[in-house]
């Protein structure tokens, strides 16, 4: 029975799109604090993001998306100067 | 002082505040935020939930999310990631940063015992499907009580034979969900043993006739694949079942509380 062909894992195609985007929405480090809000707290809002899966799943596959996201976050020509919530400096 | 909130992606081993060369959701630029020898990546946003009535600007949210974290995974090799749409808040007189270094704080000794759990592993996520027309033969074949019971029906006439019809279905899905159950355990023993930890996820709906059996997530060492593909592999080339087996992901199943 054992095989010598192994299956390698992929991140192509719709159905692994929604995988990655199931994980990214339900999944991930959540902290239970007063100064904290996430999503886990706002059902309608991830019934929302579900129904946008959905949109976008029959539109492009992960590989398009990826090409499609990436200009949005790659450098730009903002000068970046002061960290964000300059009022504390953290200790150098 | 601001009142602005802080937008977390993730955070990982580091100790050089900076900002990184990236925009984040809303085009805000990305920074790396130190404390504790932890680097937190965060963008300034408002301080309250993340929404949209535009399923497709959600979406878009939701991806670039990903994006980020996945950019940060390959620059800081071990991440913790965050769902999408955690945000912390001003509180008190506090800043948002002040609030994320007193978390860092607190939580330093974990979390950074939960990179060290993370270094060099990965997620990779696994689903069985069945299709129950190849199976279901397969099953009636051996099934002498199914067998009987087709054979009463098509004996009589029309009326008793619905109700037997009926009672011949009923009987068919108990057997596929009794068959259903064999396989899930069996697979999963087999997947078990070949990954590090290994989270049981909910089945999804899928495009009929096929069924998903299995889904799980699980966590292994990236360099150590070799096991778990040829399990895969295998389970994929029996008759009836498809195998699916994505990643490798940023650990988001495996960074919650006794994950």
């Amino acid at each position: 029975m054992l095989n010598q062909t192994s299956m390698e894992p992929t991140r192509q195609g719709r159905a692994t799109l929604v995988d990655l985007l199931d994980r990214v929405l339900d999944k991930g480090l959540l902290i239970n604090a007063d100064m904290i809000i996430s999503l886990a707290g706002v059902p309608l809002i991830a019934v929302n993001i579900r129904a946008a899966i959905a949109s976008v799943e029959t539109m492009l596959d992960y590989g398009l998306m990826r090409d499609f996201i990436l200009p949005q976050i790659l450098p730009q020509d903002t000068p970046l100067q002061s960290p964000p919530n300059t009022g504390f400096h953290p200790p150098d | 002082m601001t009142a602005r909130g802080l937008y977390i992606y993730c955070v990982a081993k580091g100790d050089r505040e900076e900002p990184l060369d990236l925009c984040g959701i809303e085009g805000t630029p990305l920074w790396a935020l130190t404390d504790q020898g932890l680097v937190a990546i965060v963008q300034e946003c408002e301080p309250k939930p993340f929404a949209s009535a535009d399923q497709k600007v959600f979406a878009n949210w939701l991806l670039i999310h990903q994006n980020i974290v996945d950019l940060a995974w390959e620059r800081y090799e071990t991440i913790i990631p965050f769902g999408f749409g955690t945000v912390i808040l001003p509180t008190n007189g506090n800043s948002a940063r002040q609030n994320l270094n007193e978390w860092l704080e607190k939580e330093s000794a974990e979390v950074t015992r939960k990179l060290e759990y993370l270094k060099n592993k990965a997620e990779y996520g696994v689903q069985v499907l069945w299709d129950p027309n190849v199976i279901l033969p397969r099953i009636r074949e051996q099934d002498a009580e199914i067998q009987q019971s087709e054979k009463e029906t098509r004996s009589k006439p029309a009326g008793v034979a619905y109700l037997l019809q009926r009672k011949l279905e009923e009987l068919i899905r108990q057997r596929l969900e009794t068959a259903a159950d064999v396989h899930f355990k069996t697979f999963y023993h087999r997947i078990r043993e070949c990954v590090e930890n290994i989270h049981i996820e909910k089945v999804r709906k899928e495009d009929p006739p096929k069924q998903m059996i299995l889904n799980v997530s699980c966590l292994q060492n990236k360099e150590a694949m070799t096991a778990l593909g040829a399990v895969l592999e295998n389970i994929g080339q029996m008759p009836g079942f498809d195998v699916r087996f994505t990643g490798p992901w940023p650990p988001y199943s495996f960074v919650t509380a006794g994950g």
